[in-house]
This record gives C-alpha cells, structure tokens and sequence, in this order.
C-alpha cells in the first residue's frame, strides 16, 4: 500500500466511484444517501474513528483490527470503508458467531474493537471490554484491549478479512488484498453486466462471500443502489421493496425463493421490474427454480463461489437451464479427475479454480491454503464437477462439509464438542435434511449413562456452538458402525436409523 | 373470541411452528404453550418459515422493524394473544 495506510486499491476505487457518480443514489435503507452523501458519511466516519482512538492520523501506527459483527444496513457499508479510510483493518464475522468464536478470533487475530449492536455488546462476555462510543441509531464501537500481541501478523497487503468457519470452534480467517477485494467486484460487475441502472436488494449477510463479492464494491462500480431490508425477510416486504423501490437485481438464498413459489406467496406483478434473481449460498431446488420460473417468468441465475477465492461463475443466458454458468473474468476452471470416483461420469473430478480475487491466505492457520493450490495456483475447491460446453456442472463434494444455509460446516468440530460431554460413549455427524428439505447436521451419539438425554445433548449444542451449528436432528443408538481403521460408515447408520424410524 | 376458537388458533399454531421447524422440534418439545420456542430450538431460519405461515394463515402483517419487543414470537401463548390483538383470523 505504498506505505500510506489510508491509500489502498479499495479506497482508490471507491474514491473514483463516488466522483463519477456524484447525485445519484448509492445506498437506500430507513434513507436514502446519494454518492455524495456516502463519501461525506464515511469520511466524517473515518474522522469520527481517529477521535476514537485519540489519534490525528494513522501515520507510524499499525493498523487497527475492527471486527464487523452486525447485520445488513447502511451504517455497516459507511463503517466497513471508513475503517479502510482510516487505514484501519475491517474483519467481516458472521453476525451470528458466538461469545467463544468472537473470543478466539480475538486471541488469533487480535481486535482492537467490534462494530455491534448495542443490546449484544452489552450481552457479550469479553474481559477487558470498554465502554460502548454510541455510533448510530443500534450501532456502537466495543472498544477492546489486546492482553499480548495476537500470534499472528496479517500480511502487508491485507485490507479485508473474512471468515469460514473452522474446526474446534476456531473460525478460519481469509486475508484478501485490496486488489482481489476490487477484482471480485469489477469482474462481477463485467460478468453479470451490472450497470447504474440496476438497484440491487441484498439480503444474504455482507459477511457473506455472496453479498460481500455481488453487492458491497460492485454495486458503487456500477453506479447503482444498494437497498437493504430492515427486519425479518419475509416475501411480502420483500415483494413490497422490490416493486416500490424498482429493484432490478434480488441477492438471496435458496429458502426465501421457495417460500415465493409457496402457496400464498407474492404475485406476478410485484417482481415485474425484477431483471435477475441471484440464488446461492446453497443448492436451489431445481423444482423452486421451475416454480418460480413458472410463475414469475424470470429464472433464477446460480453463481458458483469459494470463500477462497471469491465469484467464479455466472449463467448470462436467461434460457438457459442447466448448469452454474460459465467462468466469470478474471476466473479460470480445471477440472482434475481423481482416482477417488473411478467410476463417476466422465471427465468429471475435483474443481479446481484460480481467480483474479484469490485470498492470500488464512491469518490464524499458516501454510492451510498454501497446501490446497496445485504447482500453478488453482485452489482444490473440494467440489466435483464438470464442465459441459465452457459450463460448470456440479456434482457433489470430495469434502464432508456439511452447508446449511449456506455456512459450511466442519462435522469434527460438533464431534469434538459432544464428545467432550460426560455419559458420552461415541459420537457422529453428518448432512441430512429436514421436513422441508433444508440441510440439517445430524448427530447420533451413543450415551455412556442413561441419565444422557437428548434435551441435554441440545442444550449443551446451544451453549457451545454457534446456532447454525447447533444439530438439527439428535438420534441415539447403541453403537456407531465403524469401519476396520474406526471410520464411521455413514450409509449403513442411515439405513438403519431409517428402518428403525419406519419400525 | 371463546375458549374453543382460541384453543383451535393455539393447534394450529402449534402446527406451524412444526411446520417451520422442518420436524427437528419434536410434537412432544411442542406439547406445552407456554414453552419458549427458542428453547426447543426453534432457530432463524425456523422463524422466518413460522413468520411466512403465520402471515398466511392468519391473514396478518408482522413487521417486526415496528415491534420493539420480540418476546410475542417466543412462545405459542403470545403468538396467539398477538395474532388475536391483530384480528388474526385464519384464512
């Protein structure tokens, strides 16, 4: 960053597009800011932070860590560039991660501060907690002191951190420089051709590779809106915002699409503005895309994205109904057949991806992302697939991540909490499905005492692990069928956790 | 409102709350009213699908942004006395 630390490719970039597209409106919430009013807030921000920190300048300091732990609205876009004008590090949590998760983000990485809602930052168990400085309206900066130098040192060109979640309830943390940070929105805003007429709703967490690579950078490059919904998103609002306010371009997940196609949901006339839909996080029903086709007459476009290395596909052709899409600019697709699925379809294996916006690697868990890129730095997604005529198929996972809602999570790490329990003899989880087909983790354990409830093992999930963790389906038995080297054989439990829930 | 209409509104509350709950909340976790819904692990997603149902069910609009306290989401009782004080009515 050419030593001044308020300067970096994503500062240039916003400072380029908050000239060029000067009166326009550039963030709608409870209001609306125009490019003007943005740059005035998030400068005024930035000066409001220094203040803060009791400094001038950030000239001779090392930056500071500011964690994003909050939901989607204007603020946390002013705040997220302020940092950066500040020459301060924003690191984007989930605003779901817990008390443990936030804590040992904070002893890996160090966090100077927390950007939060007040009522949390009140609820948040942390020592060495400051007084809350009162921002907006429900968002404050938690003020938090560092007990030693965090382990680990982000490298130089780091600007932006985010996170995945990891194993024994350590969130992984990705380093991106300010140059894959800009690549990710440029090429998003080339490949899907998003212009500065599109008003885009993004209601998938900013802290999301999803809304963080398809609205945060890309919308402003465009020129375009960014809206966001307060409260819950529920159809009808949704629908509401989107006819009102001419929203051409809806970033979700695949649950919101399925409740639009239920009985019930919004009519046609709603969405008739709506130009793309954009699904991903999770695999969409392919029966709620031909539904929501059927009765809006739009399809849903698929992306495929890593956390690792931001957007790599795009389906541009609204006829077209198979597939993800073909490689966006800036990304390149592989595909290496492995000797794992001999008998798989043909030319299809692990997908392998290297793109222009690439993390440079994981902060707390050195050399990790290093060992997943291949001698010419394509990324083992862990993905399989193929690709038919330049279009990305998947086909499944070489990994056993479960994805529920979109977050992937690590099975050892529920294993390790669950086993850690007293009256606990044995434990397993793996991906299943619920009533209404979304993905659950299911844990089956195999109790020690019979005083081990169920409504224990949930409870002790709960205080544990971060609600999206939590298992959503809890079965006993009397053992865990293993393999010769202790493996659990997943397809004979199911089997039999099948026959005996049909007995 | 009698008793039988209202206990009517309570089972078909409970219902949805199974509904929304994808069936990872077991019928005997939902036997009580008065159980805290988040308890019993009723989580985000959960709600969202118990909000949608609610609102079609019954005909009414729950905003959220507008209700400074949450707590007549948390268990089937104040769903009930909430969706009452609305004028709820299934539809």
């Amino acid at each position: 960053m050419n030593g001044d630390p308020t300067r970096g490719p994503i500062q240039d970039a916003l400072t380029d597009c908050l000239g060029r597209h000067r009166g326009r409106r550039a963030v709608v919430g409870s209001e609306a800011l125009s490019y003007d009013e943005l740059g005035g807030r998030i400068h005024a921000a930035a000066g409001w932070l220094r203040g803060v920190w009791l400094e001038g300048g950030a000239g001779g300091r090392a930056p500071r860590h500011v964690g994003f732990c909050l939901g989607n609205r204007p603020e946390y876009v002013i705040l997220y560039f302020a940092v950066l004008y500040a020459g301060d590090l924003p690191l984007l949590l989930d605003a779901n991660f817990n008390t443990g998760e936030i804590e040992s983000i904070r002893s890996d990485c160090g966090l100077d501060a927390l950007v939060i809602e007040p009522a949390k930052a009140a609820r948040l168990e942390a020592p060495g907690k400051g007084d809350q400085v009162p921002f907006a309206d429900d968002v404050v900066l938690l003020p938090l002191s560092r007990p030693g130098a965090p382990p680990f040192e982000p490298r130089p060109a780091t600007q932006v951190c985010r996170f995945t979640s990891g194993t024994t309830g350590r969130p992984k943390c990705l380093e991106f420089s300010g140059h894959a940070v800009v690549s990710a929105a440029r090429n998003w805003v080339l490949g899907t051709g998003m212009t500065g007429e599109d008003r885009t709703l993004c209601l998938a967490a900013l802290s999301n590779g999803l809304a963080f690579n398809t609205s945060l950078l890309s919308s402003f490059l465009a020129g375009g809106e960014l809206h966001f919904l307060k409260g819950a998103p529920l159809t009808r609002p949704v629908a509401r915002r989107i006819a009102e306010s001419g929203i051409t371009r809806l970033v979700a997940f695949p649950t919101l699409y399925r409740n639009f196609v239920a009985p019930g949901g919004p009519d046609r006339s709603a969405m008739a503005g709506l130009k793309h839909a954009i699904s991903a996080g999770a695999p969409l029903w392919p029966d709620v895309r031909e539904e929501f086709r059927a009765r809006y007459g739009l399809d849903i476009s698929d992306y495929y994205g890593i956390a690792e290395t931001g957007p790599c596909t795009f389906e541009r052709e609204a006829d077209h109904h198979s597939g993800l899409g073909r490689p966006l600019p800036g990304a390149e697709i592989r595909i290496a057949p492995g000797p794992e699925d001999p008998d798989g379809p043909e030319e299809t294996g692990e997908v392998l991806v290297r793109t222009a916006s690439m993390a440079s690697g994981y902060l707390n868990h050195p050399g990790l992302f290093e060992q997943r890129l291949d001698a010419d730095g394509f990324y083992h997604s862990g993905d399989r697939g193929r690709l038919v005529d330049g279009r990305l198929h998947l086909v499944g996972r070489t990994q056993d991540h479960i994805n529920v809602a979109g977050r992937k999570i690590d099975p050892t790490e529920i294993v390790a909490v669950v086993s850690a329990l007293d009256g606990v003899a044995d434990a397993v989880a793996f991906p299943d499905e619920d009533l209404n087909r979304e993905a659950l983790v299911h844990l089956v354990v195999v109790a020690a005492s019979p005083e081990l409830t169920r409504a224990a093992v949930a409870a002790a999930c709960r205080s544990r692990l971060a609600s999206y963790k939590v298992p959503g389906r809890i079965s006993f038995v009397a053992e865990i069928p293993r393999t010769g080297i202790g493996k659990p054989r997943i397809a004979v439990l199911r089997e039999q956790l099948n026959a005996s829930a049909g007995a | 409102m009698n008793d039988d209409d209202r206990t009517a509104m309570k089972k078909r509350v409970q219902r949805l709350v199974y509904m929304a709950a994808g069936g990872r909340i077991s019928e005997a976790d939902l036997g009580r009213y008065d159980t805290d819904l988040r308890q019993i692990g009723l989580d985000s997603l959960g709600y969202l699908n118990l909000l949608e149902g609610l609102e079609r069910t019954f005909g009414v609009a729950i905003d959220l942004d507008h209700e400074e306290d949450h707590s007549f989401l948390h268990t089937i009782d104040n769903i009930v006395r909430y969706l009452v004080a609305q004028g709820g009515e299934a539809v």
